[in-house]
């Protein structure tokens, strides 16, 4: 009941918010607010352990009548998008002013309702034919955000080619959709465990949902998605919208029957995604670059997470099961959080400086404390170092993980995806230290960077939410448990009840400690040094002049690390080196391609097309070749009626 | 009966040919013509017996095929002053071969039909099977839209033919209604070839082309 009338409420003030976004751009960010904060009530209600909400209303759309349903998964993935939805409405009224954006600033708050809303609808609809009306909104509404900008070229093809790829995974949903409604008889979704022939459906949801979440294969329309939409755009596609994908993934995992090697695949997939996410992220000089492919770094860890969970439901291991689906869920939240968190800071970044370029910046940290700091927390946070969030759901990720390893059912494949997970982890580490090294710290490396400014409190706000979310989380870690236990519940049937985790409380005690010794430390450590400072140059082996441009840049950095994935990344070089006694011009320049989509996609596209061009010499407008066509078509048919007989 | 009407469908697939070779408009004009007329004149020899119903459909039909329509082209032709060469995309001998291998092909074709017995001896199948084929060659081998008009008029001359199999029973209002699409059909064209003709200043129908996109 009380679900109900805030859901309610929700829709309400989304839809009145629809209305004002074109003029009133105060009352449209109250209402939508508004309607976040009481889906955030709904959804924690239900996570809470309130019963799931149904409604079954009267009215039909396309001849089947709606049906929402509210359980704890729905529910789980409905606050992150109240949370980040609400966060990125509110930092969109600096970066994305009318002042600066006069034509799209209005069009930008009409496409955020519209886009949250159907993504509310998605994870509400518990019908296939609605299911996927609201799918095809949520990646329009998602594509005109992304192309916002509309002015620049590569906004236009990042958006085109987005568009693309969601249709392409979309085309998959139709026929797994329409599949599953023709065998079940019905468009109702539900759990349909008892019917084994439904299985292979599962492939079809894991290339179509697959697409939409970025894992690695599929992911190619997300890194220039992702760089080139505005950044509180971005922050909403990584943190929320491919999370719509997973969600896909997880809810039909728990309906539908899933085959036994699925569990394997999806595991396995998370493993490519996760280790080459975060290497394609060490070949990337663009900021939100870097970060869009940490979003397939981290899908690839929920995947992990995903898979370990299909194959322990397929063998009935409840123990290691229940333990990687949680920590895969947390880390859906988790990665949503410290992600928006960070393309916000990047949007600041951007905003101050007008490049995302890292080479460019430098030494922002004395002009932008504030957007350094809470950078930094996002950084920790995905890099899954204690005392934050992302340590939590790795955490118990690896916990499951291990625990598959015990005899006497040891899932041994296991083994090697811990290696893979702790490596993706070092790398990650090292990315963000490249990040904020090159970023934030050091001097400025050019002008714009010198003459960078602090965000104002609009966009300082969400990002201080975000981050005391991501805080929140590290340090009382078994406060998520109960809200866990219920969405893992409501997933698997036979998983109700799991008792928390002995560790999650002492995580959060330790957690706890480093943070008080940190700080403690760190008062300390100031009073000691006060008035004791003294400003020099650090080293000066005969420079005597050292510039800007000195130092390490982001390629140098990662420089190692990338040639290790020399194989996949096939970073292209190109250098002058210099010659002769006193050599004159010398240049380095390295790009990292987009390896999948450059070298597998668009030459399988050119391909496509000349043969489709070829076809199209048949179409060229002459009357007498059409004639032809039509009695080569009649003479065919007379043929086949002529050879079948009457 | 079947002997003179033998010999007039002979006549309607011999003019097949006439049309297939002749290279200048008003003579393919006059040849559709013509064979209309030997078509109209079909009724009263087939069923006698019909009388004033024969009587009908025939001088309609060489009132329409025979003048209306020929006369129709023929303004058109003067109004749009266009040159009197055919311009074929498939050449008038080679025309005039498959010509006359669909002539042959159209006897084959008939002998697999299952027909009536009193179909059998008569060319009527054939005959319009033939010039269904005709038509639709010079339709596909023509350039000019006039003689890509006098290519419908010769495919509906052979779907005419296939029709008077059915005499007896009802196919008066389906040939009316054929011959009045026709008919629309003319008209419609004789506008088309006038501003085809402005625009393009020759009416050459491959010219179109220049429309697309």
């Amino acid at each position: 009941m009380i679900p109900g009338a805030l859901l309610a409420i929700a829709a309400v003030a989304t839809g009145a918010s629809l209305l004002s976004a074109g003029r009133a751009p105060r009352a449209w960010l109250a209402l939508l607010l508004t309607g976040q904060a009481a889906a955030l009530g709904a959804a924690g209600w239900v996570l809470a352990g309130g019963p799931e909400w149904e409604w079954q209303g009267g009215l039909a759309i396309g001849g089947e009548a709606v049906q929402l349903r509210l359980d704890a998964v729905s529910a789980w993935f409905l606050a992150l998008v109240a949370v980040v939805g609400g966060a990125g409405a509110v930092y969109a009224r600096e970066y994305w002013s009318p002042e600066a954006h006069p034509v799209s600033a209005g069009s930008g708050r009409v496409w955020w309702s519209l886009l949250l809303a159907t993504m509310v609808l998605l994870l509400l609809c518990s019908n296939g034919l609605h299911f996927l009306m609201a799918w095809e909104g949520f990646a329009l509404a998602a594509f005109f955000l992304i192309t916002l900008d509309g002015q620049g070229r590569e906004v236009r093809e990042a958006g085109w080619l987005y568009l693309a790829a969601s249709h392409a995974g979309t085309l998959l949903l139709i026929a797994f959709f329409s599949v599953l409604a023709a065998r079940t008889g019905s468009w109702e979704l539900g759990p349909m465990r008892d019917q084994p022939g439904l299985a292979w459906l599962y492939w079809l949801a894991l290339g179509g949902f697959g697409v939409k979440a970025g894992l690695f294969p599929l992911h190619m329309w997300l890194p220039s998605a992702h760089a080139n939409a505005p950044s509180h755009v971005s922050a909403i596609l990584s943190g929320v919208a491919i999370k719509m994908g997973i969600y896909g993934l997880v809810r039909f995992g728990g309906w539908l029957p899933v085959p036994v090697e699925a569990g394997w695949l999806v595991l396995g997939l998370g493993v490519v995604s996760a280790v080459l996410g975060v290497a394609f992220a060490l070949g990337q000089h663009d900021l939100k670059r870097l970060l869009a492919y940490h979003s397939v770094e981290n899908i690839g860890i929920i995947l992990i997470a995903l898979g370990l969970a299909l194959v322990a439901y397929a063998r009935g291991q409840m123990a290691w099961g229940e333990l990687a689906l949680a920590g895969g869920l947390l880390h859906v939240w988790n990665h949503g959080l410290f992600k928006a968190l960070l393309f916000l800071g990047a949007g600041a970044v951007l905003h101050a400086t007008g490049t995302r370029e890292m080479s460019r910046l430098g030494g922002l940290w004395r002009a932008m404390p504030w957007t350094a700091a809470l950078f930094a927390v996002g950084a920790v946070a995905i890099a899954g170092l204690p005392p934050l969030n992302g340590f939590v759901s790795e955490w118990l990720v690896y916990l499951g993980l291990f625990d598959a390893l015990n005899p006497p059912a040891a899932a041994l494949p296991a083994l090697p995806a811990i290696v893979c997970l702790a490596t993706t982890g070092a790398l990650a580490l090292a990315c963000f230290v490249k990040v904020c090294g090159v970023g934030f710290l050091g001097a400025p490396r050019t002008e714009a960077a010198r003459r960078a400014h602090e965000c104002g409190p609009w966009m300082r706000g969400p990002m201080l939410v975000l981050a005391a979310a991501c805080a929140a989380i590290g340090l009382a870690p078994a406060g998520c448990w109960p809200a866990l236990r219920s969405v893992v519940g409501s997933w698997g049937a036979a998983w109700r009840d799991l008792p928390a985790p002995e560790s999650l409380g002492t995580l959060g005690v330790v957690h706890t400690g480093l943070v008080l010794l940190a700080v403690g430390g760190a008062i300390g450590l100031r009073r000691r040094l006060r008035g004791r400072w003294r400003r020099g140059v650090t080293w000066d082996c005969g420079y005597a002049a050292p510039t800007a441009r000195m130092q390490y840049t982001a390629g140098s950095f990662a420089g190692i690390l990338t040639e290790w994935f020399g194989w996949i990344l096939r970073p292209a070089r190109h250098e002058e080196r210099p010659e002769a006694l006193f050599p004159g011009r010398a240049a380095l320049a390295e790009h990292t391609p987009e390896t999948v989509l450059e070298k597998v996609v668009v030459p399988v596209a050119r391909w496509v097309l000349r043969v489709a061009t070829l076809a199209r010499r048949l179409q060229h407008g002459r009357v007498q070749a059409y004639l032809f066509y039509v009695i080569l078509g009649l003479a065919a048919l007379a043929a086949l009626v002529l050879a079948t007989g009457p | 009966m079947t002997d003179h009407l033998n010999l007039l469908i002979g006549l309607a697939m011999g003019l097949n040919l006439v049309a297939l070779g002749s290279s200048r408009l008003p003579s393919l004009i006059r040849v559709a013509a013509f064979q209309g007329v030997v078509l109209g004149l079909m009724p009263l020899v087939m069923e006698p017996e019909l009388g004033v119903l024969a009587g009908l459909i025939a001088s309609a039909t060489v009132l329409m095929k025979g003048l209306v329509i020929p006369g129709l082209l023929r303004r058109a032709m003067r109004a749009a002053r266009i040159e009197r060469d055919l311009a074929p995309l498939i050449g008038f001998l080679p025309s005039l071969l498959l010509g006359a291998a669909g002539m042959m092909g159209a006897v084959a074709l008939a002998r697999q039909l299952p027909l009536l017995p009193e179909h059998r001896n008569s060319l009527l199948v054939p005959g319009a099977a033939a010039t269904v084929f005709t038509g639709l060659l010079l339709l596909v081998g023509r350039t000019k839209a006039i003689s890509q008009v006098c290519g419908y008029l010769i495919l509906e001359n052979g779907i005419y033919l296939f029709g008077l199999l059915l005499l007896g029973s009802t196919p008066l209002l389906v040939e009316g209604g054929i011959l009045l699409d026709l008919t629309v059909a003319v008209f419609v064209t004789g506008i088309i070839v006038d501003r085809i003709q402005r625009a393009f200043d020759s009416l050459d129908t491959r010219k179109l082309t220049a429309l697309h996109e």
